[in-house]
């Protein structure tokens, strides 16, 4: 079964096309990898699948994105962002909330937990989930300004979690962290994708290597190649690939 | 000679910036020398007391006090909802056609002749009525000050980063609880705007000078009645011949003051910035 598939997918900013008609089939419970160089259009393809392209007023889609077979542009935005959680590329905690809050915030604006004792509940599970609950967990009313980087960027998963989603959008998220809190990070994709989807763009070949199961290269808004990431490292059929896994192309 | 120039750059800086401020100084320095001695004689009388008589004594300026608050007030009231509306309103849809015209109107707002406002409030609301009033008073000094509080709003909104709006998207909020908390977020500049919007028509007198009409012998005597405000009356004892309404300016002008730092004093100390 497939998380998500885009069919015919272009993106307009202004006149300008940056997304040119992309096909990709994501297999659901694997880790997918977009890699290419910056400004080829990987987060602007990231924001297509949860809608979130539609804050950028100027930026227009046309194909079709479908979650589980269902076209996500003929969904409520709102539950479509639910079912598709995002983390960014800088740690973008609500600085001025708790860290209980930043998760609580979500979970109750969905009406996923109907008390207190639920929001608790969930709170402590996914804390767990995203590998922070031991470090946080005497401080939950701590301001999540006071967090380090990498404990943000986890706390940031936990929120993503906490609404259940069958998909989690990971926008290059340890490109701004320490290399320990990026490992953990690494560590953390590896045991969350046996529960969902997870699409990472990176443009670092060797952490598309070390995290997916499945690896596209994109480049300037164009798939160039997709498929099992063992056999696009191993055997690039593409020269644009290959000059890119071996560093010879930004 | 490069050091040389160098400093010479740099005492013509500290010149200058002296040069700035010593206005300024002056200022606050008068009104302190020439308003703290009439306090002083006056006493809290001069504080709850109203206006005499020519010639007679120092009296009070209680009703130019209350005046100055129930404007304010009332000016808030009518003027801060729509300020903060729009501000928001401008920063959310800043390419729609009425974001960017609001937003070109509120810099001309901003910087409108404020008597021309008076005139304005004079025409729809004066005249009408037969009478000037608090009401008019205060809804002229709305105007004023609603232009502050918009561009503030829009400007702090618009400061906050990017990543905090996308991120409350990407949780599956809607419009409206994002803004709330991109605004939680933003309150520094926010409440900013908002006290600089206070204290510039607490101080104001251009608007008033068509439409409040003044009232310093009686306490407020409803909204569709005249009032007093301290700037107000102040412009109008100068004018006087009499020594005591003289006194009486000066010493209404250290009041005046002492409200304006009181306004503004508390934000810049007291406010907490959301560290981002």
């Amino acid at each position: 079964m497939n998380a998500i598939e885009t069919e015919n997918l272009k993106v307009w900013y202004g006149d300008k096309l940056v997304i040119k008609g992309v096909n990709l089939e994501i297999p659901e419970k694997t880790v997918f990898a977009i890699m290419g160089p910056s400004g080829c259009g990987k987060s602007t393809l990231l924001r297509a699948f949860n809608r979130l392209l539609e804050l950028n007023e100027i930026a227009r889609v046309e194909g079709d994105v479908k979650l589980y077979g269902k076209s996500v542009y003929e969904m409520d935005e709102v539950v479509v962002r639910r079912k598709i959680g995002m983390v960014f590329q800088i740690p973008n905690p609500f600085p001025h909330m708790s860290i209980y809050d930043n998760i609580a915030l979500g979970v109750r604006y969905n009406k996923i937990a109907k008390n207190r004792k639920e929001i608790d509940k969930i709170v402590e599970w996914s804390l767990k989930k995203a590998a922070l609950w031991e470090e946080v967990k005497d401080r939950l009313k701590d301001k999540a300004s006071n967090l380090s980087g990498g404990q943000m960027q986890r706390l940031c998963i936990a929120r993503a979690l906490a609404l259940r989603p069958e998909v989690l959008l990971m926008d290059e998220p340890t490109a701004n962290l320490d290399p320990v809190s990026a490992k953990k990070i690494e560590e953390l994709i590896f045991e969350l994708k046996k529960e969902l989807t997870i699409v990472i763009v990176t443009h670092s070949p060797a952490q598309a290597a070390r995290v997916s199961d499945y690896v596209a290269f994109l480049y300037l808004g164009e798939l160039v190649e997709v498929g099992k990431t063992e056999e696009i490292f191993e055997k690039p059929k593409n020269e644009l690939t290959e000059k890119y896994l071996t560093g010879r192309m930004g | 000679m490069r050091r040389f120039k160098d400093h010479l750059f740099l005492v013509y800086l500290v010149a200058s910036t002296i040069f700035v401020v010593l206005p300024l100084f002056h200022i606050l320095f008068c009104v302190f020398a020439n308003g703290l001695p009439v306090l002083m004689k006056g006493g809290m009388n001069f504080l709850t007391g109203v206006l005499p008589a020519p010639g007679d004594g120092l009296g009070g300026i209680g009703p130019a006090i209350v005046g100055t608050l129930v404007l304010t007030v009332l000016a808030t009231l009518m003027g801060l909802p729509i300020a903060v509306l729009t501000g928001i309103f401008s920063a959310e849809y800043p390419n729609s056609l009425i974001g960017r015209a609001t937003r070109t109107l509120l810099l001309i707002m901003m910087e409108f002749p404020t008597i021309l406002v008076g005139l304005f409030v004079m025409n729809i609301l004066v005249i009408p009525l037969g009478s000037y009033s608090a009401l008019a008073g205060a809804l002229a000094l709305a105007i004023v000050m609603m232009p502050y509080v918009a561009v503030y709003t829009e400007q702090a909104l618009k400061d906050v980063p990017s990543r905090y709006r996308e991120g409350a998207f990407a949780l599956g909020l809607r419009r409206r609880t994002v803004v709330k908390i991109l605004m939680s977020m933003a309150r520094k500049g926010v409440v900013t705007g908002i006290l600089i919007g206070i204290a510039k028509v607490a101080g104001e007198t251009a608007p008033l000078l068509f439409t409040a009409g003044g009232s310093y012998t009686v306490y407020f005597q409803g909204i569709n009645r005249p009032i007093g405000a301290v700037p107000l009356l102040i412009y109008q004892l100068v004018q006087q011949p009499y020594q005591n309404y003289h006194e009486i300016a000066w010493g209404a002008s250290l009041v005046l003051m002492l409200i304006f730092l009181a306004i503004f004093l508390p934000i810049r100390l007291s406010l907490k910035e959301v560290k981002l």
